[in-house]
């Protein structure tokens, strides 16, 4: 048997090169939202790529602990994590270096994450994040703002017709508790809930307390937010489970002003993945088969109540129509270098020749120069 | 059929000129497919003639619903299918929801067919001995996932020997001591030499829908489970 040496294109599972146009395409995307953010007054932090582990995983970055590389710093002999997510780091910046800055504070990033393992659905390993954190305030107005500032940059870079679904994680755990289900019971529930069987779910309540037998109608009310808004308002909630309802109502109500064209939808009772979420949580989707496209929602961040949402540059590229590519003229030995410079500043590629060799086709030029210097489109 | 036009049955929910187009429905080729006929007739789909046709060459069917298709693809593929978002609407046996565990897939349904259940079957002459007195233990399975986290639960490591069909011939032959697999009556591991030691799970056929599909079409999505629902309720009463 013979060894067939390794291709050297090939890259480790779940890792790419962004080769031309989609490089810059990328690139491109994640300046437009920054800048949205940006101009809504968050402010960029750029954390490092590695931190102590210790800082990586407290709060909401315990839950990625099992999917962070982790390396031992030669230097101080700890434990180092490569960042499964930027928010951990937001947080601990928020909690030390910004800690005396008035809040509310308002701090955007953008940067790469790798995880240790991609999943059948998402195989990348390493996934560009771009996302804003509110920390300070415990207000639906911050939730909706959030919210809105994310839109508005999916709107900038041309997402058409995004759907936010709001989901209430800690709904259903406050009627489980109020409804006295414990152990195997409650396990057997929240598994109908996560599945959405509602024969199980109306089969189970039935042994439950009082509380809970709203959740047969809360799980068939999840849908566009005005009637999962109006379901929630009818049912007989505790005490604990109507606060949560009526935070939902004011971020959905203070949304409503901000972006009256976004399309929203609620599920109540849903908690899969938001397992660090104290408040509303969001999942932006795309239309069509885009899927995910952001995801965010309330947490603490240390000892803060914080808001914020992360984007992912690597779905919307897939959502994105493509921009028509930017035009490359052939620059011949002895063009002016000022009729250059002014086709640049047009966002035009000028392409010079260096060689008696380079022509217009062999330097992929879709465009030359005529004689009074006007670029015509190259024929294919 | 009659009930179809029933005041309480949920109306059609397929409206082709919505966004987001057609709509496809994922069902299993072969054991399920005979059983889930009378549910599809009742929840008021009825596919391409051929469809029915395991001879047909074709694999993705219209249905009398313009705004509706069904492709005929193997069970664990549905779950993938359905994952994926290729299809929005899937039916698939409990057991590759188990194996495929999937965050974007949910199951609102038990369709209450395809009886079954996942079980560790041992030789005969092995059966009553204890295997969690075993460090490891080789299986031979179409479950590399569900006999992992079975046999870890008991603190035994699984060294599993991945197959896709007669599982029941491994331990005779040397190839593994036990098998986990789909047990319907028994009778193969019997003619095989082998017995059920334990069930795993107890296995039915569940509708499932693609996680985006529910949330960015929730009218649509709905309105099929339901009208599933209400074939399941008017099948149960009789």
């Amino acid at each position: 048997m013979t060894d067939d040496p390794p291709s050297p294109a090939l890259l480790p599972a779940g890792l790419s090169d962004l080769l031309p146009p989609e490089a810059e395409r990328e690139a491109a995307l994640v300046e437009a939202m920054v800048a949205v953010f940006g101009r809504h007054g968050y402010e960029r932090v750029k954390p490092p790529l590695l931190e102590f582990e210790d800082s990586l995983f407290a709060g909401s970055g315990a839950a990625l602990a099992d999917q962070t590389f982790r390396l031992m710093d030669p230097v101080s002999q700890r434990m180092m994590g490569l960042r499964a997510d930027t928010t951990p780091q937001v947080a601990r910046i928020a909690a030390t270096r910004l800690a005396r800055t008035p809040r509310p504070l308002r701090l955007s990033y953008a940067g790469q994450v790798l995880r240790v393992r991609g999943t059948q659905l998402a195989p990348a390993r390493q996934l560009p994040q771009a996302g804003i954190e509110l920390i300070g305030p415990d207000l639906p107005e911050a939730d909706a703002e959030v919210a809105a500032v994310a839109a508005e940059a999916l709107a900038a870079i041309g997402i058409a017709d995004p759907t936010l679904d709001i989901t209430l994680p800690r709904l259903s755990p406050a009627l489980l508790d109020a409804a006295g289900v414990e152990g195997e019971a409650r396990r057997r529930l929240a598994r109908a809930l996560d599945r959405k069987d509602a024969a199980a779910v109306q089969a189970l309540v039935r042994e439950a307390g009082e509380a809970a037998h709203v959740l047969p109608g809360l799980l068939a009310a999840a849908g566009p937010a005005e009637g999962a808004l109006a379901a929630l308002e009818d049912a007989a909630l505790p005490p604990a489970a109507r606060a949560i309802a009526d935070n939902a109502g004011a971020v959905i109500a203070a949304l409503r002003a901000r972006a009256p064209g976004l399309r929203i939808t609620l599920d109540p009772v849903e908690f899969r993945g938001f397992r660090y979420h104290t408040g509303v949580a969001f999942t932006v989707f795309g239309a069509g088969a885009t899927g995910e496209i952001a995801r965010g929602g309330r947490y603490m961040s240390g000892e803060e109540c914080a808001t914020g949402m992360t984007l992912y540059p690597d779905a919307l590229l897939r959502g994105v129509p493509p921009a028509p590519p930017r035009p490359r003229v052939f620059l011949a030995f002895g063009t002016d270098p000022a009729l250059a410079r002014a086709l640049r500043a047009k966002g035009m590629a000028t392409v010079a020749q260096l060689s008696p060799a380079d022509t217009a086709q062999s330097l992929r030029c879709t465009h030359i120069l005529d004689a009074a210097g006007t670029p015509r489109a190259l024929k294919e | 059929m009659e009930s179809l036009t029933d005041a309480t049955f949920p109306a059609d929910p397929s409206t082709p000129a919505e966004a987001g187009g057609t709509l496809i429905l994922a069902l299993p080729k072969g054991r399920i497919l005979a059983e889930l006929g009378p549910v599809l007739a009742r929840a008021g789909i009825h596919p391409a003639a051929d469809f029915a046709d395991e001879g047909s060459r074709r694999l993705r069917f219209e249905t009398d619903h313009p705004g509706l298709d069904v492709v005929r693809v193997r069970s664990f593929d549905v779950a993938t299918f359905v994952a994926h978002g290729a299809a929005q609407i899937g039916v698939c046996g409990a057991d590759v929801l188990m194996e495929f565990d999937d965050d974007q897939i949910y199951a609102p349904l038990d369709l209450g067919i395809g009886r079954c259940r996942v079980s560790v079957a041992a030789p005969v002459e092995m059966a009553g001995q204890d295997l969690g007195a075993a460090s490891r233990l080789s299986v031979a399975t179409k479950y590399p996932a569900i006999a992992r986290r079975h046999f870890a639960q008991k603190g035994v490591q699984a060294d599993i020997v991945h197959l896709n069909g007669a599982m029941e011939l491994a331990p005779s032959l040397g190839l593994a001591r036990v098998i986990v697999d789909l047990v319907q009556t028994g009778s193969t591991l019997k003619a095989n030499g082998l017995v059920e030691t334990e069930v795993i799970a107890n296995v039915t056929s569940r509708l499932i829908v693609n996680r985006t599909a529910l949330k960015t079409r929730p009218e649509a999505i709905a309105g099929w489970i339901s009208r599933f629902r209400a074939a399941l309720a008017e099948r149960d009463a009789r």
